[in-house]
């Protein structure tokens, strides 16, 4: 058969989100890729300019839908750099747990909807579950399970609930039982070894040419984890290790996930030890009334006209569940910030496509763009 | 950890000297190594030389930003060696603002530069492949420029003009 | 007694008319022709119903299981445990309008996927369930068997084609592909069945069998050769690329709607019951039972479809557990490695009947 342009998406079960795969290929070999995204592109830095800095809570959540603590927490620590206000400790700390718990949730999601796309039909709904039960967790203290409007500049909004910490360390106890199931029933299938290992090579030196990062990265064996390297939050109290894996290919990214997820419950169980010992403020005292609420407070234009609005810029790096993701604010004598840019490591990620899907079959596309672990809500914006 | 800092500071004050005259101001902020604002036609020339001597492999960001008589592009590299992030800014004249392209020294760069493309209608020179990403092929605006304005839906007219 | 369902219908049919006889004269001198083919359509929907039947309680039994080691309860709305939930599905697609791509080679398309039904729906006629039960006896019942199963690819292929679409040709062909490459390994796997018995009759295998045990034990290998070329035929996971929704969305059924894919799902499992019917009948012994519940009514056919539902449990099971294999290596599978077993199974076979494996059915004696 002669080369042919195939269209994988817009509409397409192994997509998950809405983006367009244009493969060349001839017969079942790929020979040339060209991802197309911005269908879900909703101006999101466009529309922060328009809003105050809490009211831009509501837009992070909604960039990776995923993950969305982990997008509130990169704004919020650059517009906290950017309007000089401190976070206190505990609510460094329970940022910290809403970290780890989303790359918990995000990565079991990632594990269901990855093996699916191979054939294996029964974890997912295994690891549906167990995310439930962590969204039911999110649910008591932030009160949504998915777009959670949480944190605030200057912390968080409200401490968690009485009875947390225990409820939390049962459900940690249960996923770290329910890893070995999941473990088990990929690691010792042939078919699954079969079809996952050599496929999707990207070595340690394309891939930082390319920028990628994330366990992308970590499983062609560079050790690089923002939260060792360039710790942020409450990260350099923590003990943990970074999960990486040499082989390069989809077999490596899954095992460094599932190794992410098990530093992931043993820096909650950590986490929880402080906070129940070291009640304090979750949110600070000296954030600028400006930064809002729908409503204005009263008295606003006085308040203006005596301090004026501050001038600074903002830049925070964190390391997102995908990767690395960057955030950079620039405020310029406004209640709304002039620019805000948000670097997404899924955007990267699919970037470098070609280098890691010519030369492959088309029965391997599902397994490498699943390995790479997609979320348009983020790459988009 | 004082080591890479003391090693970092005298590797600045080399780059300094090599790149007198091109690099217009150094500053700081805590959380970055520096802060470089450099002329625009020499920004292939640095980067070549951030990438190849001074271990800065990793292009994490490349960002446009739109002042009303000039436009900025913000360039955050990452050396794994010094485990921080060197910011590089230049600025272009807000009319048909264009600048070499850094996607030849860095792949990574390369849709970080179609996005500011995109978005605010930076050109960027030697680019292989400068067409949209985020909005449809065909589209006329570059939405994120101050001059596009988005208007908040009780004072859009009935018959929007962005169409 | 009648031995079988022919003479059992035949025997009401006739009490019937006699009875009726003498109240419709015009009838009474051809009663035996009426008799006859009477007999044969009652015996035919009596086949036909209960095929269908069982088909959609095996999808029933599928739904469930699954839904069980996946955790949750399958279907569970539309009557009792969901038991009327594919009667619903089938209602549905039976209302929806046919159509077809503006260009799509109409005649292919319409054709194609209804053929397909047609030729699985056949096999089912003359597969004895029980002794003497059965739509029509042939004596070459097991090669017929195979013949109307190795159907498939043709329609598979004219569909996929007929579609218009670069997916369905992509999964028509894997299809075929693999439906061919897996024929001859299901074939060898039958043949060194028919060396020990010597026949192709299904109800004389199945008799040998009661005789000398199931040939499930000294054709233990034919059995799992056997079974994993079923599994490839029916397209079920780990096998079913050719249908891989995270790929080809659905294969070479892409383009097919309507009721025409209510035929395409029936038919994938009808030949899910033929395998597993043939599974049972070559290896497990048929419809042949303890002495202790031989004397239960229709004990033959319930305990042939009990066994029949325990094999179609594990293929539930292995859909359940594993991944699916990619093309390539599911023909290097079938090519390279079930195959030679098929092949040393053969060897095996014929070792035992030449050690003196006790048959009765070559003609001259042995």
């Amino acid at each position: 058969m002669s080369e042919l342009w195939v269209n994988m998406g817009p509409q397409h079960p192994m997509t998950h989100g809405l983006w367009n795969l244009r493969i060349k290929i001839d017969g079942e070999l790929v020979l040339d890729v060209d991802p197309e995204i911005g269908y879900l592109h909703r101006g999101i830095e466009k529309i922060c300019e328009y809003r105050r800095y809490n009211e831009v809570v509501t837009l992070m959540d909604r960039s990776c839908y995923v993950a969305g603590l982990a997008w509130e927490q990169l704004y919020f620590m650059a517009s906290e750099q950017a309007l000089g206000v401190e976070v206190p400790q505990r609510a460094e700390y329970i940022r910290v747990l809403c970290q780890e718990l989303q790359r918990l949730a995000s990565h079991l999601i990632w594990y269901g909807a990855w093996v699916q796309d191979l054939g294996l039909m029964t974890p997912f709904l295994y690891s549906v579950r167990d995310r439930d039960l962590i969204l039911d967790l999110f649910q008591s203290f932030t009160g949504a399970r998915m777009t959670y409007e949480y944190m605030r500049v200057g912390g968080v909004r409200n401490d968690v609930p009485v009875g947390f910490s225990d409820k939390c360390r049962k459900v940690m106890d249960w996923i770290e039982d329910r890893l070995k199931e999941y473990e088990a029933l990929c690691d010792r299938s042939d078919i699954f070894l079969k079809r996952t290992v050599g496929v999707g090579i990207l070595k340690a030196k394309d891939c930082i040419r390319n920028g990628v990062t994330g366990p992308m990265l970590r499983s062609a064996g560079v050790a690089r984890d923002l939260r060792r390297d360039r710790p942020y939050s409450a990260y350099p109290e923590l003990d943990f290790e970074v999960a990486i894996h040499d082989g390069a290919d989809a077999f490596g990214r899954y095992r460094v996930r599932m190794e992410e997820m098990r530093q992931s419950i043993h820096i909650v169980r950590q986490v929880l030890d402080w906070l129940d010992k070291k009640p304090g403020p979750v949110l600070a005292e000296n954030v600028p009334r400006f930064v809002g609420t729908p409503s204005p407070p009263p008295g606003l234009e006085l308040y203006v006209k005596r301090r004026g609005f501050p001038k600074g810029r903002g830049f925070s790096a964190m390391e997102e569940p995908h990767g690395e993701a960057l955030a950079y604010i620039i405020n310029e004598g406004a209640e709304h910030p002039y620019r805000a840019k948000l670097r997404s490591p899924v955007f990267v990620n699919i970037s470098a496509a070609k280098e890691y899907l010519v030369g492959y079959r088309v029965s391997d596309i599902p397994v490498i763009m699943g390995s790479v672990d997609v979320c348009l809500g983020e790459a988009d914006r | 950890m004082t080591d890479t800092r003391s090693i970092w500071d005298q590797l600045l004050v080399k780059v300094q000297e090599k790149f007198k005259s091109d690099i217009i101001s150094t500053s700081s902020r805590p959380g970055v190594l520096a802060i470089l604002k450099v002329r625009p036609e020499s920004i292939v020339k640095l980067c070549t030389f951030l990438r190849d001597t001074c271990t800065f492999k990793h292009c994490a960001m490349v960002a446009g930003v739109d002042w009303k008589d000039r436009v900025e592009v913000l360039y955050h590299l990452w050396s794994d060696a010094f485990k921080g992030y060197l910011e590089l800014t230049l600025d272009l004249p807000a009319e048909d603002p264009h600048v070499a392209s850094v996607a030849r020294v860095w792949p990574g760069a390369s849709w970080h530069e179609r996005e500011a493309w995109d978005l605010l209608g930076i050109r960027f020179d030697g680019h292989p492949d400068l067409r949209r990403v985020l909005m449809p092929e065909g589209y006329r605006f570059h939405p994120l420029k101050k001059s596009f304005e988005l208007r908040e839906p009780e004072e859009l007219e009935v018959k929007s003009r962005h169409v | 007694m009648a031995q079988t369902l022919y003479q059992f219908v035949n025997m009401i049919v006739v009490y019937l008319l006699n009875w009726w006889g003498p109240y419709w004269p015009t009838l009474s001198p051809y009663g035996a022709f009426w008799a006859v083919w009477i007999s044969y359509v009652i015996v035919g929907l009596i086949v036909v119903l209960g095929s269908l039947f069982n088909v959609i309680v095996l999808i029933w039994w599928e739904r469930k299981l699954i839904g069980r080691f996946m955790d949750r309860r399958g279907a569970m709305h539309v009557g009792f445990a969901g038991i009327f939930q594919n009667f619903a599905d089938g209602f549905k697609l039976f209302r929806k309008q046919p159509f077809s791509p503006k260009d799509a080679d109409q005649v292919g398309y319409y054709f194609a996927p209804a053929a397909y039904m047609v030729v699985s729906l056949l096999i089912l006629g003359f597969l004895p369930i029980s002794f003497g039960f059965f739509g029509g006896s042939v004596p070459l019942s097991l090669l017929l068997a195979l013949a109307l199963f190795s159907f498939a690819p043709l329609f598979i292929f004219i569909a996929a084609w007929s579609s218009n679409n670069k997916y369905s040709l992509i999964g028509g062909m894997r299809t075929a592909a693999q439906l061919v490459a897996y024929e001859i390994p299901l074939l060898l796997a039958i043949v060194a069945v028919v060396a020990l018995t010597g026949t192709f009759d299904l109800s004389a295998i199945v008799q040998d069998q009661a005789n000398y045990g199931w040939f499930a034990v000294p054709l233990i290998l034919g059995l799992i050769v056997f079974f994993v070329a079923m599994l490839a035929e029916v397209e079920r996971i780990p096998f079913d690329l050719p249908e891989a929704e995270a790929e080809l969305v659905e294969g070479w059924n892409t383009e097919i709607g309507g009721m025409l894919f209510a035929f395409t799902m029936f038919t994938d499992y009808v030949r899910a019951l033929v395998g597993c019917y043939l599974i049972v009948l070559l290896f497990l012994g048929g419809w042949s039972m303890p002495a202790a519940i031989a004397s239960f009514p229709l004990a033959g056919i319930i305990w042939f479809q009990v066994k029949t539902y325990f094999v179609f449990s594990i293929f539930i099971w292995v859909r359940a557990a594993l991944p699916r294999v990619r093309t390539d290596q599911l023909l290097q599978v079938g090519w390279k490695r079930l195959l030679p077993l098929s092949m040393v199974n053969i060897v095996w076979a014929v070792a035992l009947v030449v050690l003196g494996w006790p048959h009765l059915h070559w003609p001259g004696g042995w």
